[in-house]
């Protein structure tokens, strides 16, 4: 079913490191319908790319089978394990090496389920509060009123599974919604999907709300117990020294007991978090989803434009190419065999005027294989294609002499040659930071939303940058131009300099 | 020879102009864009207009477009028309208004000084001058013609520089035989596809394209 290999690339940018296992999670996750799918994802144990894939920090979205996702292992207390088994055995540089890596990886997926859980805490409150308003109408409803209210119910219903699908699908794998759902009570009644959003909504009230809460407290626990010997001597006696709520500190002894507890309480959030966090998604991923024998009519019609568009763009990228091979690196070539021409012409009546000549028409060559290689790096900087757009910003930033951040989050996968476009637009921003700004630091953000990749790049230097003066930006502004997009500097004298773009995505 | 130049590329644009200045050729006015070329044209009526096929803004057939118009504003002006590579559809709209004084070349041929100025000439007089290119594709298309098949492989040499709108005195100097030997081809070639012989260039070169382009749209 290749229509619905598309979905996944919508989670998240390219897969950085295209493992077998990544490849295999990546079809178990997109190659099947999405009911179908989340069940074999959850009993085959498979920590779902989604849950747990993806490395934390700034780049969160390097997107299922990404440096995070650890198939097989039971989330990150297995990693811990096979950690902690190097570190005794040979202890020899790799081995630390390893232990490091596998420690901030067992730490970012921890981080991630943790937010992941309360970012699900909050719509399970909201579950909550519609599976109340859902049972109070159904009751109404037997005296006639609540038959008022079943349609605004309905609809609440249905905008809190929407927003639990976007939730989910920033975390993971998209859940593809089914058809729309009726609001009208009659039609309701024997709605599948209406019965499927009512079991969720039952479910994620409860094991969700609880899930979300456990993990919340987790989290209070292992702080609180972590920093106890920076505050026991100041709290009130009476208080319980420690999380579980028996036992008293007396002494610095037993405080600092009480901060070894903390540890106890971190390795509970490394090993269990990632695994909670699987859990309380299941029922979402496995109900709100479209059903196997779902009509996908709507879905096709959907993955149809984005096609269009993303073939949109790429002759787009196309007509570009040709224009600049032939209007640029041809005519200079065409200028070469002029002079050359004229040159020959000129030898015998007048040897100096054709030196002349045959020195412009050398530089003229020598512009035409400069402009030859530009072109040929502006079809797609390779780096682009090894790395992603979040690597490749990063390798861009690491090169500018100016100290910069760079902040990816990009779930959704772009069109390549737009891409390279973004790519292009903060090479060149970043090479004027450093050539005219006297900036001390720059940032990059680059995010997408609604189909709109969007960037910003910020320096704290004296402003006055002024496009006319660089070439460098013309080109940069015909480049979004031709892919719809807009371009805006605002750069005030005394700074701060200020350059937003917004593209199509063209996906 | 008064001419004026309209190429976007400013570097083409002075290397042209500085070659033709080099050959004692009057070049009055260049221009960068279709517009300023028609400008410059109604302002200096020159008797050549060289111009580029890809100008801005659209970057499309400008070049094509302003050749049409300045034809139309003034029909004794010889256009010379450059284009970065061979489009039949633009030769083909660049020619239907007849073949008096117009030529379309290939930008290359610009450096083959003595070739280009004699296509220059010719097309000032009013001559033709069309890319070999062009008449090769032309040629391709319209092999399956029994007719075609008929001309002996001198026969075809010929009628492909007739194409280009050479004369009998350049068509003998480039294959290197005696103007009568040329004549008898051209008589022969006139008879085998059936066209009636003319005597003045522009007219053969008409004749002969209009043939080969008919043969193409039939294939």
């Amino acid at each position: 079913m290749p229509t619905h290999d598309t979905p996944r690339d919508t989670s998240g940018t390219r897969p950085s490191r295209d493992t077998p296992e990544a490849r295999d999670e990546d079809r178990a996750h997109g190659g099947l319908p999405a009911y179908g799918r989340t069940r074999e994802g959850v009993a085959a144990g498979s920590p779902g790319g989604a849950a747990a894939g993806g490395p934390g920090g700034s780049h969160r979205y390097t997107g299922p089978g990404g440096p995070g996702s650890t198939r097989g292992t039971p989330g990150s207390g297995g990693a811990a394990e096979t950690g902690k088994a190097g570190g005794t055995g040979e202890a020899g540089e790799a081995a630390e090496r390893d232990l490091r890596a596998v420690a901030a990886r067992a730490a970012k997926d921890a981080a991630r389920g943790l937010e992941q859980l309360t970012s699900g805490f909050g719509t399970a409150m909201m579950a909550g509060v519609v599976l109340l308003a859902t049972a109070f109408t159904a009751l109404a409803c037997l005296v006639g009123v609540g038959l008022l209210f079943a349609p605004v119910v309905l609809r609440v219903l249905h905008a809190l599974a929407r927003r639990e699908r976007d939730r989910l699908g920033r975390w993971g794998a998209e859940v593809i919604a089914p058809e729309r759902p009726p609001t009208r009570l009659r039609l309701a009644v024997t709605d599948p999907t209406t019965r499927r959003e009512l079991v969720w909504l039952v479910r994620h009230s409860t094991l969700g709300a609880l899930l979300g809460l456990v993990a919340m407290l987790l989290m209070l626990f292992a702080v609180r117990d972590a920093t106890f010997p920076l505050w026991w001597r100041l709290a009130p006696r009476d208080i319980s020294s420690t999380s579980l709520g028996f036992g008293v500190a007396h002494s610095w002894a037993d405080a600092l007991s009480v901060a070894l507890l903390a540890v106890g309480w971190i390795a509970i959030i490394l090993g269990l978090v990632p695994g909670m966090a699987r859990l309380q998604g299941e029922p979402g991923r496995r109900l709100l989803s479209a059903g196997p024998d779902a009509d996908l009519s709507l879905r096709i019609a959907q993955l149809t434009a984005t096609r269009a568009a993303a073939l949109d763009a790429h002759a787009t990228e196309l007509r570009r190419i040709e224009r600049s091979l032939h209007d640029g690196t041809q005519n200079r070539i065409v200028t070469v065999t002029v002079l050359l021409g004229a040159a020959r012409r000129m030898v015998a009546r007048d040897p100096a005027g054709a030196e002349e000549l045959l020195e412009r028409a050398q530089s003229a060559a020598e512009q035409a294989l400069a402009e030859l290689r530009t072109v040929a790096r502006g079809i797609l900087p390779p780096v682009l294609a090894d790395r992603g757009l979040a690597g490749a910003l990063d390798g861009l930033a690491a090169s500018c002499p100016v100290p910069c951040r760079i902040d990816v989050d990009a779930p959704q996968r772009c069109a390549a040659s737009v891409e390279a476009t973004a790519y292009f637009v903060v090479a060149e921003a970043l090479t004027n930071v450093a050539k005219h700004s006297g900036a001390h630091h720059a940032q990059v953000t680059v995010r997408t939303r609604d189909g709109r990749l969007w960037l910003r790049v910020t320096d704290d230097g004296h402003g006055g940058a002024d496009e006319d003066g660089g070439s460098g930006l013309v080109g940069i502004r015909r480049r979004i131009a031709a892919h719809d997009g807009t371009l805006a500097l605002a750069s005030p004298r005394g700074g701060p300099t200020t350059l937003e773009v917004e593209l199509p995505c063209g996906l | 020879m008064r001419i004026v130049i309209a190429e976007d590329d400013p570097l083409l644009r002075e290397g042209l102009a500085l070659l033709l200045r080099a050959e004692s050729l009057d070049v009055v006015a260049t221009a960068g864009t279709a517009d300023d070329a028609l400008k410059a044209i109604d302002e200096h009526a020159p008797d050549v207009a060289i111009l580029d096929v890809r100008m801005p803004p659209t970057h499309t057939d400008e070049g094509i477009v302003a050749a049409v118009e300045a034809r139309r504003r003034h029909p004794d002006l010889a256009v010379l028309v450059l284009s970065a590579y061979v489009e039949q559809t633009f030769a083909t709209e660049l020619l239907t208004g007849g073949v008096r004084g117009l030529g379309y070349l290939l930008k290359e041929r610009v450096g083959r000084v003595e070739e280009f100025l004699d296509a220059l000439r010719r097309v000032a007089e009013g001559g033709t001058a069309i890319d070999p290119e062009v008449v090769a594709q032309l040629f391709t298309r319209s092999r399956e013609d029994s007719r075609l098949e008929r001309l002996s492989p001198r026969e075809r040499e010929v009628l492909a520089l007739m194409a280009e709108g050479l004369g009998n005195t350049a068509i003998a100097e480039r294959l290197v035989v005696t103007d009568g030997a040329v004549h008898k081809h051209i008589r022969s070639i006139f008879a085998k596809l059936d066209l009636s012989p003319a005597d003045q260039v522009d007219r053969r070169v008409a004749a002969v394209l209009r043939y080969l382009d008919d043969i193409r749209r039939r294939g």
